[in-house]
């Protein structure tokens, strides 16, 4: 009976609570190279202040895939309305809007070349 | 003795004439007791602008939703509608922007609510004088696109469109010093017109906001995946 238990717990309590546990900030530089072009830098993005706002189904999968690289994204997608710059999201007046640089982007206007 | 009494008389009761008048036209108290107190000099001062603002109250058809935007936020006309006098006129007078008649005007607007002036432009639905001089001439729009290449790889190049912004402006708005007249000149950077720069200036204040990125950003990029 114990065993079942302790069986069950690591079946399902432990991966839900490695779920629930706060991810912190992500770091979004997979388009580096044409960021230096533009003159900004990576964006580290706010996870944990995400989820204090948010349900994680209310962008997972829907608008964003669960596993980190898988989504392609870039300034143009969330201009075209994909990814951050979902209809109710940063093309909307819920939250601040795209051309907000300084808000995601860190090291603005630092010229690398 | 009773010669003066009679002559006061009389400008008293032509005041009081100029003062009924004057309330009937304009629907104001504040205005008109004035020359009731004051003498004979403000007497003949006072008919003059009284009778402009009857000229201006007589084209406006309150019935007509269009008028709205010519009246003030307490529905009274604004400005004299008399191109002669700067346009500062109605302002001064303690007139200013009148949100309600604006959107009951039937201007048309973009997915914002916004008013949208290009579209008001391209319909002739209003056309405001070249300038208050009346002897400038305009000059035509100048058909002239210019595309700024976004310096990211992903984010669709500018279009600029020198014609939408050259009905109402005159060249010396722009040229040269918000924008050097020579093509790549200018190192533009959205973080600079987020901050009021190059196209800031206008775009955000006066003309559509930044928020519609694609609005500018037309052109995408063709080797972006």
């Amino acid at each position: 009976m114990k065993r079942c238990l302790s069986i069950f717990i690591l079946i399902v309590a432990v991966p839900a609570a490695a779920g629930a546990a706060s991810i912190g900030d992500i770091r979004l530089d997979s388009k580096i190279e044409s960021m230096k072009k533009a003159g900004v830098g990576p964006v580290i993005y706010p996870h944990a202040l995400h989820e204090k706002l948010y349900k994680c189904n209310d962008c997972h999968p829907k608008i964003f895939k669960d596993k980190r690289g898988t989504n392609n994204m870039s300034m143009k997608m969330n201009m075209d309305g994909k990814f951050c710059g979902a209809a109710d999201c940063h093309n909307s007046p819920n939250a601040f809007p795209l051309f907000n640089c300084v808000k995601c982007h860190t090291n603005v206007g630092v010229k690398v070349k | 003795m009773k010669a003066s009494s009679f002559k006061r008389l009389k400008a008293a009761l032509l005041c009081s004439l100029v003062a009924v008048f004057g309330y009937a036209v304009t629907g104001t108290v504040e205005s008109a007791p004035a020359p009731k107190k004051s003498g004979d000099q403000s007497a003949a001062a006072a008919p003059a602008p009284k009778k402009e603002t009857a000229a201006s109250a007589t084209r406006i058809d309150p019935k007509d939703p269009s008028s709205v935007i010519y009246l003030d936020t307490q529905g009274r006309p604004a400005g004299i509608g008399d191109p002669s006098k700067p346009a500062s006129q109605a302002f001064k007078a303690g007139m200013g922007w009148h949100p309600q008649a604006l959107s009951a005007a039937g201007l048309p607007k973009d997915k914002y609510g916004l008013v949208d002036w290009a579209k008001l432009v391209r319909q002739n639905i209003i056309s405001p004088k070249a300038s208050l001089d009346p002897e400038e001439e305009e000059i035509p729009p100048l058909k002239m696109d210019v595309v700024i290449t976004a310096k990211g790889d992903y984010v669709s190049d500018v279009i600029y469109p020198h014609e939408m912004h050259t009905y109402w402006l005159k060249c010396d708005v722009c040229h040269p010093s918000i924008f050097v007249p020579a093509k790549g000149s200018n190192d533009m950077t959205m973080v600079g017109i987020v901050q009021g720069q190059w196209c800031g200036r206008c775009h955000g204040k006066v003309a559509f906001p930044l928020t519609d990125c694609n609005k500018c950003h037309s052109a995408p990029k063709k080797a972006s995946k």
